[in-house]
Order: structure tokens, then sequence, then C-alpha cells
């Protein structure tokens, strides 16, 4: 049982019962926004149906990334915020490196596994990342020490519900494809939950610190672009195939690049669900993503149109049962004495690598720090100038893809997605000021 | 007390980083994803 249920004093240093519950609740709709934001950015997957390698559809994808991750935090912190977020913990632009190179392995992976079963299926597969996310949490970070046996259970058995929907799925992949595509892709969407699921240790270091997720992803898209770039020019034989192959396919880059800004402003919310609301409740939630991949590929490509019954239902029942899995975590909020751990994880982290503890202590509260202004200069606006002019450059040589699609539903799609963009990255930063 | 201990550091973060065995776990993931990649691929 947590203090505020049992009614003991709180203990220095600890937040206020109503500031604790307010930073949760918009780190659960961050949670939320991310799934939304990252489900829709899975979309410009599917032209790897057009006969593009999957490891330029991926490095594409990183460019626009990379783009994004400079540009949102020049626009909103300014870059001297970073630097100077950057100097208080400087080890951390390690971690951000190392998780960088995880997640563009995990993209890679990802757009094998979308070519071999298909995107309403790989998607659940790779959504299991948060049962290793919750593993890693509780191992590492203190999430669900003090929890009561409610917590644990609601945690453990949302877990365990979401691995059955993905086990459903799993099946209904080999009625899909050949069985040597499904067993493949089966691999490559399991890896891809691995990395994931292991890149949230990163993460959850650096929030854990409190660094703003702002500061963490200007360095973290270093190890994407760079890890990216290397596997490019390896699989495609070196400079000259990969760039005969990026010339094939200008007309499309920029469907690629759109999906590479659009899973960063997903990411980005996932980042603030894992500070404010831990690995454990904020990796499920924004693992909703599944259901709008499901949204976007039946409603929008039409995956699975001539599926039989059977079939469907497994998909459909499976993505319900891994929906209802990340739901029961969401509603085992944090207790008071859970979060005291959380403090005493960071503090430690702290003392390990000499990190201010007033900076660590101000940030989890999500509150900023004197130390730290925001001001912009000349470099974000040439940052922004740039990233915009690149973006547009590729806009003016794009050709809509070849690919049946339902332009209604996608209309419905993109109004919801940006509506929850709007409303809850006001709550972010009436609450946070996006620290 | 953190600028003291800032000071101390300021030289050995990337050693601090290599000694904490948390660093080594995503290391060896990213071993194992790089693996695959090339089975699959």
């Amino acid at each position: 049982m947590g203090a505020e249920e049992s009614g003991e004093a709180p203990e220095p240093g600890a937040l206020d019962t109503r500031r604790l519950r307010t930073l949760q609740n918009v780190g659960m709709l961050c949670g939320l926004t991310a799934g939304a934001w990252l489900g829709a950015a899975e979309a410009p997957t599917k032209l790897v149906t057009l006969g593009l390698s999957p490891v330029v559809i991926s490095l594409s994808m990183v460019i626009g990334v990379f783009l994004a991750r400079w540009t949102l935090p020049a626009l909103i912190q300014g870059t001297s915020y970073i630097a100077a977020d950057l100097r208080q913990a400087p080890h951390l632009i390690v971690w951000a490196v190392l998780a960088g190179c995880l997640w563009a392995v995990a993209n890679t992976l990802t757009i094998f596994a979308v070519r071999d079963v298909g995107l309403s299926i790989a998607f659940p597969l790779w959504n299991s990342n948060s049962l290793l996310g919750i593993f890693w949490g509780i191992l590492f970070f203190q999430e669900l020490r003090g929890a009561d046996w409610g917590r644990w259970l609601g945690v453990l058995g949302g877990a365990v519900l979401m691995f059955a929907g993905a086990t459903a799925l799993a099946i209904a992949s080999a009625a899909q494809v050949p069985p040597r595509d499904a067993a493949r892709g089966v691999a490559a969407a399991l890896s891809a939950g691995v990395l994931w699921g292991t890149m949230y240790i990163p993460y959850r270091k650096a929030y854990l610190t409190g660094m703003s997720p702002l500061s963490f992803i200007t360095f973290f898209t270093v190890g994407e672009l760079g890890m990216m770039t290397t596997l490019a020019l390896t699989y495609s034989g070196g400079a000259a195939p990969l760039w005969a192959q990026l010339s094939g396919a200008r007309h499309v880059l920029f469907w690629l690049l759109a999906g590479g800004f659009v899973w960063v402003v997903g990411d980005l919310f996932q980042q603030y669900a894992v500070k404010y609301a831990g690995i454990t409740r904020g990796i499920p939630l924004s693992n909703t993503n599944q259901l709008w991949g499901l949204l976007w590929g039946i409603l929008v490509f039409g995956e699975l149109r001539g599926a039989s019954h059977s079939v469907l239902a497994h998909v459909i029942g499976g993505s319900v049962v891994m929906a209802v899995g990340a739901g029961i975590i969401a509603l085992s909020s944090v207790s008071r004495s859970e979060h005291l751990r959380w403090q005493k994880a960071a503090a430690s982290e702290g003392a390990r690598y000499g990190v201010d503890p007033e900076y660590t202590r101000s940030r989890i509260a999500g509150e900023g720090t004197s130390s730290i202004v925001r001001r912009r200069t000349w470099i974000d606006w040439l940052v922004v100038s740039v990233a915009t002019a690149t973006i547009v450059g590729f806009a003016l040589v794009a050709r809509a893809p070849q690919i049946a699609l339902q332009s209604q539903w996608a209309a419905v799609l993109i109004v919801a997605t940006l509506g929850m963009l709007v409303g809850v990255g006001v709550a972010l930063w009436r609450t946070t000021r996006f620290n | 007390m953190g600028d003291d201990r800032r000071e101390k550091h300021s030289g050995s973060w990337l050693g601090l980083v290599l000694r904490d065995v948390q660093f080594w776990v995503p290391v060896a993931v990213l071993a194992g994803g790089l693996l695959v990649l090339r089975w699959i691929s």
C-alpha cells in the first residue's frame, strides 16, 4: 500500500500527491498520443511493396528522423538549452548514441517483417518490446518496487495478455504467407521487439537523471543515422550502388522522410511517457500503436481483404487482447511509495555519474532549473531552415505512390492524430514546459 | 556538493559508462540484432 493510501506523512523531497498524479496523467496521455503517431508513421513502409530495398527504405526514414530530431528541439527549446542540458550529464551522450544504434537496427528489421508477414501481423509482434521493457524497468530502475500486489498483478497480468495476443497474431501469419517467409518475418519482428525493449534502458537512464527528452534525442539521432548509413552501405554493396538506389527511388523518398518525421513526433511523446509514467506504464500505452497500425492497414491499405474468417478472428482477437492488456497496465498507476523508489534510483544514478542532485530532483518533478534558460540563436533558425528546405526539395520531386488506398479513411485517421497532438501537447506544456 | 562531484567525474565519465554493467546489456542486444539482420537479409 502506498503512503497516500495509508495516510502516512510524505517523506522529505517527495512530490505532493496532486503533482504526482498530474505528472502521471500527462505521462499516460503522452503514451496514448505516441501510439497514434507511431502507428501512422509505419504506413509509409507499405511502399516496400513497390520493390524498394528494405535498407533503402529504412535509411530514407532515418534521414527524415534526423531532420525532425534536430528541428523540433531547436524550435521548442533552442540548441543553447540542449547544450546546457548535456553539460549537466555528458555521459548520456554515449547512452543516447547507443540507443540510436538500437533503433536503427530495429527499424530495419521491422521493414523486413512488414515485407514478409504484413503490417497488421508484424506490428503486434514487435510490440512485445513492452514485455522486455517492463522486465528491465523492474530489474534496473526500481519500477514496481514498493507497489502493492494489485499493481504487480495489473502490470504482469496485462503483460501476459499482450503476449497471448501476440501469439494469436503469429499463428495467423502462418496462414497468410509461405512458411519460410513467415518464419523469417516473425523472427525479424520479434528481434525488433527485443532491440526496442532494450532501448528503454538508455531512455530510463536519461530521464531518471533528469535530462529533457528534447535534449536526449539530438544525440540519439546521431547514433541512428550513423548506424543506418553503415548498414545501408554494407547491404547495398557500397556507396555507388546505394546512391543509384536512392536516385532511382527519389520520387518516393519524400513519403519515407515524412514517415520518419511523423515517427519522431510519436517517439517524442513516448519519451515523455517513459519519463513521467515509467517504462512499465508508458511503453504499453504507446504500444496502442498496434491498434492504429491495424486501422491504417485494414481501412486505408485494404490489408486482409479476402482473408478467411479464421485469420480475421485471430488478427482482430489478438489485437483486442493485446490492447486490453495494455489498458490494464495503464490502470496500475504509480503509488507514492513506488515513486520514492524511483527517486532513490535516480539519486543512485546521479551519484554514480556525479550529476547535480538539485538538477535531478527538479527535472523528475517536471520543473526547470534556474541555471538553464531558453533562448533561440541564429543556429536554431539555420537548423530549421536547412531541414525545411531539404524536405521541400524532396516534396517537389515526389510523386504519389502507386498504391491503392482509401483516402477518406486516411483523412479521418489524420484528423484524429492531429487532434491528439494539439490537445496533449498543450497539456504537456502547461504541466512541464516540455522539461 | 554537486559541483565537486562534476569536477571529480568530469574527465572520467566515459570510463564510468564502460564500467556500468547496464551499459553492456544494450551492447550485447545490438550485436544480436545485427546477427539476425545478417541472417534474414
